[in-house]
């Protein structure tokens, strides 16, 4: 059936469609009146009803949802208790200790075995236990063995430390010797899992072998020390005897092994002591004091002798266990063969002693005898010299009375054998100078052209007539030597060469060396075989014996006294048959200082370069002034003598002459001094060289002389700087 | 009746239960001999319209002093029969397992209904607080079936009541439409209704059920006065003219076998709701027994095998667990409609396997919805919080 009622016209049909429309209309629009009311009211109660219902299915589908979830989670729960059920037994098989720790350390479970030997840790265990508490409670559980002075809160803390390590394994000693090893792993999920494994029989096993090993370690010792020739004794910290060597048996006679362990080391020393008697600077109270302290003992020596028989060195020091090690060693006959050695060398030393005095008086007795020789030869020499003079005056007032030729021939030969005899006894009296006890030598700079100059003049024609070349360099240098025995050195091995040279040359040259001068004499004679070198030195000893006009052969035994004496090193380079040099080192002086030196004839007295000088010696000794007059005068200079200052100015009033030096004593007796007379010497004749004499060595006179500019010469006068000094102003 | 229940047994109820005829004297007596001696929170009494309901309710208010009783009339009872007449029906909740507080809501055309509306909200509340145990909750409501204001008051009360699901029924008269009356505690009224709040710590399953199948039939009111619930044209038409037209009859010969076969309902979203035709007037115009309005859309609708489908829908109730007791409000036009196909006693039978009591109503309340023509109730299992099952 439909809405329209086909009986009906279109006219009413359509009617009561727009009748329908209309009432639809305002309905869909709701303009209804109040009356309506209760229908709307009833419709928005049934379209709230109907969003309830579909709220309500969809509430009852999560309902759904969430029992099925629930169901699920029932189920996993189930699945979780298995699993759980399952881990459980799986870890109550393992034979170990077993615990889990979540990742903030509680435990999560653990089997039966887990901490079985500590019941009052066991008995505590819970699921939810920090690990810190698991800690805590073994730390205080009465099965616990706590290393000694460790506390239960220590342990802990160092445990708790080990947590900290990602893998950790260690071993806890239980009450009644039971060990257990421990050892943590981490999970994937920062879990822990700790095993527990008891190791008490291996660890028992392992210390019976560790036992055995040290005994084992032990008995190789012992047989070590045993084997030492020493006696050895060994005392543990608490200074029991711990252990000893036989040989400490035969060396102390100890108590038989048994009784003799663990006795003290005073016990042991107390029984001892009065056999022994220690070494120097040790004693009993050291040793004693030394073993007292109980640890950083150094080291001690000493050594002890037994019953005057056996003496032992022995040797202390500390062991690691804070015990001490002494050794003996027996030296008794060390010592014994030291003794004899000692006196032994006594012995020696008294000899040797006895040797060297006989010696001395032997050389004292050469020394004398050859004093005596140089005396004898000395005054020999002297007292042949007069009656050769003699000799040649007389053979010359023959030789001039006498005409015929075949004497004159004669007579000539007669005087050439006394002037050959007065040149030997000239040498043998230079050797005898030089051999005397204390050959006195003029030191001073020396120029060498001033000693190679003349010798040059003079030996040129010698050469010359034996149609040798003499070439003699001249040199600068100034040396420190004796400038008479210089000149004898350079003159004796010039000649020499001149004289053992038949042709060709002889050359005189100074190389300088650094701080030395070395003069060379080269020739170009026959040379000198090495095995002849040494011989050539000697007195009378000649090569050439061919050669009668050669020489004496003192030559070279001049110079080689002379050299050792001045300390010229003395060399000599030869070739037979090529030649000779002979090498003189000399001290080079600095050339600044050099300064210009004359050579005085060894033989002569020195002269001054000026003589007839005028010296003016006021001096209130009279023989000292006598003394020194002659000695002035014997240089070649006149000497006015006063006794006092006023007798000084009354001469030189008298005589009217300006002394060229002044030699003025300090003191003059009651009279002026002597710097007194100097100012009024000066005052009158103006400035004179002047030499104050004294014996007053005072630094105050000194001091006075040096205020006044004038020089002072101590008395005894040295001769040579009072030579020197006249040289200097002359 | 005691607390204990007895899985297996097919008499056994949570509710205690109690028909007498009002043949008996003091039929009232009756019935409190019969409930027992178990402490009740509620006693719900459905009173044959054929007695003295003022006399009944005054002698149950002096024979339960203590206990708040809440009776209508009806449109016939539901008992341990089934479909009866003629008898008063008491239903006991056992203070054990229930607690309850019941409002007497006056004159529902005035302004009672607001303040009626703000109490419920606090009573609610107070019932649910010092029941910490009794956790499900219900509402039943009686009303005055010929008011003409259930579906405002269910609307009105419905959001007081927030998730408390309600049901309940309007009071009849048999099918005389004369009058009908609601009493709380003896007080005996009309144009009123008591709303009752119940707390249980069993299992409990407000439902309602409808076994109209909207059919393609549709028509529209053009003219209707809705105070009166009266429809006056239909389609522009005479309303009972063009309703027979539409359903195929005489119109001269509409009645309530013809309403009852041949119901209309209003589709609201995707559900339907029944508005039954009560009446015709003299003047060809519909009475309802339920709101309407001008431009409302009427379908026609078809009823199925009413018995098959109710067995159908208590069956799926009873699979919820194990179902001691239904309390059905029936509409007066299902047993109209069972006498018309002559299956009332296998609608009998249905509702005694399935241990409905209750009673025939002009309409029945479920939810915020004052509907016709269907079933609405309370299904109560021996399940409780405490476990027992």
């Amino acid at each position: 059936m439909s809405l329209i009622n086909p009986l009906d016209s279109i006219e009413r049909q359509n009617e009561k469609l727009l009748l329908i429309s209309k009432v639809l209309m305002r309905r869909v629009e709701q303009k209804n009146e109040q009356s309506g009311l209760a229908y709307a009211q009833f419709e928005r109660a049934a379209l709230l009803e109907m969003q309830v219902k579909e709220r309500t299915i969809d509430l009852e589908r999560t309902l759904d949802l969430l029992q099925e979830s629930n169901a699920q989670l029932e189920e996993a729960n189930r699945e979780t208790e298995t699993a759980r059920t399952n881990l459980g037994e799986a870890i109550e098989t393992i034979n170990e200790g077993f615990a889990l720790f979540d990742s903030n350390d509680l435990l999560v479970l653990f089997n039966s075995r887990f901490c079985r030997d500590m019941k009052d840790v066991e008995m505590r265990l819970v699921e939810g236990l920090p690990f810190n508490d698991y800690v805590d409670l073994v730390s205080r559980s009465s099965s616990l063995a706590l290393p000694p002075d460790v506390t239960p809160a220590q342990w802990a803390n160092r445990r708790t430390e080990r947590h900290r390590d990602n893998h950790v394994v260690f071993n806890v000693s239980l009450k009644h010797d039971r060990w257990i090893q421990v050892s943590e792993h981490r999970t994937a999920r920062r879990g822990t899992v700790i095993l527990q494994t008891d190791v008490t029989e291996i660890i028992r096993l392992e210390r019976k072998e560790q036992d055995r090993m040290r005994d084992r370690q032990a008995q190789i010792l012992q047989a070590t020390l045993d084997h030492l020739n020493q006696g050895v004794c060994i005392f543990d910290h608490a200074k029991n005897l711990v252990g000893w060597n036989k040989k400490m048996n035969q060396l102390l006679d100890l108590p038989p092994q048994e009784a003799a362990l663990g006795r003290n080391f005073f016990i042991l020393l107390e029984q001892l002591e009065k056999q022994l008697i220690f070494s120097d600077q040790f004693d009993v109270d050291m040793l004693v004091r030394w073993a007292n302290h109980n640890e950083g003992r150094s080291p001690i020596a000493f050594e002890v002798t037994r019953n005057g028989r056996q003496t032992f060195s022995v040797f202390g020091q500390e062991m690691p266990d804070r015990g001490f090690v002494m050794s003996f060693t027996d030296v008794t006959a060390e010592r014994s063969a030291a003794k004899s050695l000692a006196e032994m060398n006594e012995v020696l030393e008294q000899r040797v002693q006895d040797r060297t005095n006989e010696l001395g008086i032997a050389l004292s007795e050469a020394e004398r005898a050859n004093a005596s020789k140089s005396r004898f030869v000395a005054a020999a020499s002297h007292d042949l010299l007069q009656p050769l003079s003699a000799a040649k005056l007389f053979v010359a007032s023959v030789s001039d009375r006498l005409t015929q030729p075949d004497l004159l021939n004669v007579i000539g030969k007669a005087e050439t054998a006394l002037i050959s005899v007065e040149k030997i006894i000239e040498a043998l009296l230079d050797i005898s100078k030089l051999d005397a006890t204390s050959p006195t030598f003029d030191i001073q700079p020396v120029r060498l052209d001033a000693i190679l100059g003349p010798l040059s003049d003079e030996l040129t024609p010698v050469a010359r007539d034996k149609g040798l070349d003499l070439t003699i360099v001249s040199c600068g240098l100034t040396v420190r030597s004796d400038p008479g025995y210089l000149r004898r050195i350079a003159q004796n091995l010039i000649s020499n060469a001149i004289r053992y040279t038949q042709s060709g040359k002889v050359l005189v040259g100074v190389r300088r060396s650094g701080a030395t001068a070395r003069m060379e004499i080269w020739d170009t004679g026959f040379g000198i075989a090495e095995a002849d070198q040494k011989l050539i030195f000697q007195e009378f000893k000649r090569l050439d014996m061919a050669n009668s006009a050669a020489g004496l052969g003192l030559g070279l035994a001049i110079v080689e006294r002379a050299c050792k004496s001045l300390n010229h090193p003395l060399h000599l380079c030869s070739i037979p048959d090529k030649g000779s040099c002979f090498t003189v080192e000399l001290k080079i002086l600095c050339s600044d200082k050099a300064q210009k030196t004359t050579v005085r004839p060894m033989s002569d007295s020195p002269k001054l370069p000026k003589l007839g000088q005028i010296i003016l010696l006021v001096e209130n000794d009279g023989d000292l002034a006598n003394a020194i007059s002659l000695m002035i005068e014997g240089w070649g200079a006149h000497v006015i003598h006063a006794l006092n200052g006023e007798e000084a100015i009354a001469i030189l009033r008298d005589i009217d002459l300006v002394p060229d030096v002044l030699l003025l004593d300090c003191q003059l007796g009651d009279g002026m001094s002597g710097p007194e007379l100097h100012q009024r010497i000066i005052q009158q004749y103006g400035p004179i060289p002047t030499r104050m004499i004294s014996a007053d060595r005072s630094s105050a006179l000194a001091q006075q002389c040096a205020s006044m500019g004038l020089n002072l010469m101590p008395k005894p006068i040295d001769r040579l700087r009072l030579f020197d000094f006249l040289h200097s102003v002359s | 009746m005691t607390e204990k229940i007895q899985s297996n047994g097919r008499d056994v109820h949570v509710l205690s239960q109690a028909q007498v005829s009002v043949k008996c004297d003091d039929p009232v007596a009756h019935l409190r001999e019969k409930l027992g001696d178990a402490p009740l929170a509620l006693l719900t009494v459905f009173v044959t319209p054929n007695v003295d309901f003022a006399a009944v309710s005054e002698r149950l208010n002096a024979v339960f002093p203590t206990t708040d009783i809440v009776a209508c009339t009806t449109a016939g009872e539901i008992g341990a029969g089934g479909y009866e007449e003629g008898t008063i029906l008491g239903l006991g909740y056992p203070a054990a397992h229930f607690d309850s507080i019941s409002i007497l809501v006056e004159d529902l055309d005035g302004r009672e209904t607001q303040s009626a509306v703000d109490r419920i909200a606090q009573d609610r509340v107070a019932l649910r607080d010092r029941n910490p145990k009794k956790l499900n909750g219900f509402a039943f409501l009686v009303v005055d079936g010929l008011s003409l204001r259930e579906d405002t008051l269910t609307a009105a009360i419905s959001p007081a009541l927030r998730d408390m699901p309600l049901f309940g029924g309007s009071a009849g008269d048999g099918t005389r439409f004369k009058q009908t009356f609601v009493s709380f505690n003896g007080r005996m009224r009309q144009n009123a209704a008591v709303l009752t709040m119940i707390q249980t710590d069993h299992k409990t399953q407000v439902f309602s059920i409808d076994h109209l199948v909207p059919t393609d039939i549709q028509m529209v009111v053009t003219d209707a006065d809705p105070d009166r619930r009266i429809v006056k044209s239909i389609n522009a038409e005479p309303a009972a003219r063009e309703y027979a037209r539409l359903v195929g009859t005489n119109p001269d010969q509409l009645d309530q076998f013809t309403f009852a076969s041949h119901p209309v309902v209003v589709r609201i979203g995707g559900a339907h709701h029944v508005r039954a035709i009560q009446q015709v007037t003299p003047k060809g115009e519909l009475v309802f027994f339920s709101a309407i309005d001008e431009g409302m859309v009427l379908t026609v609708a078809e009823p199925r095998d009413m018995a098959e489908h109710l067995d159908e829908k208590l069956t799926e109730l009873s699979r919820m667990g194990t179902l001691t007791d239904i309390v059905g409000c029936d509409c007066i036009l299902r047993r109209i409609e069972a006498e018309q196909k002559q299956s009332t006693r296998q609608v009998s039978d249905v509702l005694t396997r399935h241990k409905v009591i209750g009673f025939s109503t002009y309409g029945e309340q479920i939810g915020p919805l004052h509907v016709n023509h269907t079933m609405s109730g309370l299904a109560i299992y021996a399940e409780t919080h405490g476990g027992e099952a």
